[in-house]
């Protein structure tokens, strides 16, 4: 089993030392980054400090050198994501700190999503994703949405203020198997329900796998109103979309 | 000796003996219920002084509250100030479209000096007249006005302006404090309309920035409001904050409203007594979908746990039902008549 001190980049150990406390956790990332490439180590690194010149210029470098767009995307810049959401869970960073890590992360996935619609990678499934009615907040399905994509999802992003109608529409339109929906104020969150019993009264819902995110909402709330998985934060939406796909 | 709702509430905000916690919403009990029982539907009650003004009575006269707000949103000097709004129907909250902001940096900022008598201020500055009017000297009208960390968040997006705050702080500091004008002069002239404390929402929550970020920020401007505008301020931050009531009970504000996210007891031990704190029954869980006794439950914690007004977390949500909300009064006078 690797060990951190097998981990070559400075910054990467000093991140796991420091923020990482589940065993599993450390586990993994010591193994990932033991694994990877120093290069893509260091991407990884400019990732968590939120630098997005370094991210640009070391992912346009990495290509240079050969190495596959998909092992940059999941070594370095998935991989430095994951810390982030990780310290961002635990609040030792906040959505500023994320909000920079994201620019990092898209500056390295502009080099890397051409070159990954071009080869034809059979993605994971389609994903549906919005911001429920009379809430224009974003931020929050915004993140799950580029973690989603980076984790080999085709995410169709239907935006803010999100009608139940558009939701359904979108679903039957596309045959997608799994919807997320995000509110960010208690005032809108019970949109949510009733988009839950839109699909119900559309005779739909079964056609449908439901996950729901955002600030306010609690894994109470999400079983109450019927949804099918709820996700805490960008890094558990993942997860949760990977677990409804199975059991899709 | 028994005191009215006004008495109640303003010796609550000035640290003095009740003869019963007063039941208090620094934000909105507006329902969609409330609205057809008055005739006083969103978009209207929002943008005129009529309707705005029976809908917020509502909350002493239908629900039994102390007091009374006539502003249900967060949006009124966002409109005055220019931004786009989307201002909704009957059953959905008025919001600014914060992803079409309408400055870029600091040097944008244009307050200018009418900004109260722009019509979705100004209604808010007559429907105070009109409730004073009506109810009279014995309740509590409480205002609002927006602090410049969420006039920040409206005028130039949230993503933005968060972004900019890890960026550039000095810029940030800049846009603050050319903002906080908008807070001190709406603040000011609901003062001269009628109202006895003002709600000052300022959205640095824990579920957005560190309390770091609050210190760095903002305690000094709250400080500042605290000392320009002459009534009660309730401090009002949706989400978790506990990390940061410290810093909230050094401003001089006479309140915080604080969310369920927040426990009671944790909450008090953290403010000690310099800051009282109003709150915090649970919106879209308790008061919107669970019973009146769930949300008596959540009375009687507070109460035991010593806050000194109690009321929802937030705004509700508009489909919460008028049974709920009386559940809150109801369960204030039972726990007094048990101690």
């Amino acid at each position: 089993m690797a060990e951190l001190t097998d981990v070559q980049n400075q910054t990467l150990r000093d991140e796991i030392e420091e923020f990482l406390e589940r065993p599993e956790e450390i586990e993994r990332f010591v193994e990932l980054f033991t694994r990877a490439k120093p290069l893509l180590q260091e991407i990884a690194a400019a990732i968590v400090e939120g630098d997005d010149d370094v991210v640009d210029e070391l992912t346009a470098r990495a290509l240079a050198e050969g190495i596959e767009a998909i092992e940059i995307m999941d070594d370095g810049l998935i991989g430095g994501m994951g810390i982030v959401g990780i310290k961002f869970r635990e609040n030792f960073v906040f959505v500023p700190e994320v909000l920079s890590c994201a620019r990092a992360m898209r500056a390295g996935m502009a080099h890397i999503e051409p070159i990954l619609s071009a080869s034809g990678v059979e993605k994971q499934g389609t994903v549906i994703m919005g911001t429920v009615k009379g809430d224009l907040h974003d931020i929050g399905k915004n993140l799950c949405i580029m973690m989603l994509r980076g984790s080999g999802f085709d995410v169709i992003d239907l935006g803010v203020d999100v009608a139940e109608d558009t939701f359904i529409d979108a679903v039957e339109d596309s045959g997608a198997k799994v919807l997320g929906m995000s509110a960010l104020l208690t005032t809108t969150m019970p949109n949510m329900g009733r988009t839950i019993e839109a699909f119900i009264d559309a005779d739909i819902r079964d056609d449908v796998l439901i996950m729901v995110g955002g600030a306010p909402v609690t894994q109470e709330f999400s079983d109450d109103m019927g949804a099918d998985g709820y996700g805490a934060d960008a890094l558990s939406c993942v997860a949760v979309a990977k677990e409804l796909f199975a059991a899709a | 000796m028994s005191m009215t709702s006004r008495e109640r509430v303003l010796a609550a905000l000035n640290g003095q003996a009740v003869d019963r916690t007063p039941i208090c919403c620094p934000t909105s009990v507006a329902t969609v219920e409330l609205m057809d029982l008055v005739d006083a539907p969103f978009p209207d009650a929002n943008r005129q002084a009529e309707p705005m003004a029976r809908l917020a009575a509502t909350a002493h006269t239908i629900l039994g509250f102390d007091t009374v707000m006539p502003v249900f949103s967060i949006i009124q000097e966002s409109s005055a100030l220019g931004c786009k709004m989307q201002w909704e129907g009957k059953d959905n909250w008025p919001t600014v479209r914060m992803a079409e902001p309408i400055w870029e940096h600091a040097d944008d900022i244009y307050v200018p000096n009418d900004l109260v008598d722009h019509p979705d201020t100004k209604c808010v500055l007559d429907a105070i007249k009109l409730l004073r009017e009506d109810l009279g000297p014995d309740v509590a009208i409480i205002g609002k006005t927006m602090g410049p960390w969420s006039l920040a968040y409206h005028c130039f997006g949230v993503e933005k302006f968060l972004l900019l705050s890890l960026d550039d702080p000095a810029a940030t500091k800049e846009i603050l404090e050319k903002l906080k004008k908008v807070t001190i002069d709406f603040g000011r002239a609901q003062i001269e309309a009628g109202v006895d404390a003002l709600t000052l929402p300022d959205h640095a929550t824990g579920d957005l920035v560190s309390s770091e970020y609050y210190h760095r920020y903002l305690k000094d401007l709250h400080i500042e409001f605290a000392q320009a505008i002459p009534c009660p301020l309730i401090l009002h931050i949706c989400g978790r904050t506990v990390d940061r009531m410290g810093f909230i009970a050094e401003t001089g504000m006479a309140a915080f409203h604080y969310d369920s996210k927040n426990g009671a007891d944790e909450s008090m031990d953290v403010v000690a007594g310099r800051i009282a704190l109003v709150g915090n029954i649970n919106n879209p869980e308790t008061l919107f979908a669970k019973t009146p006794d769930d949300v008596k439950a959540e009375v009687y914690a507070n109460l035991d746990a010593g806050v000194q007004m109690i009321g929802p977390e937030c705004a509700i949500p508009l489909q919460t039902s008028i049974a709920n909300l009386r559940a809150i009064p109801e369960a204030v006078q039972d726990w007094h008549a048990r101690h």
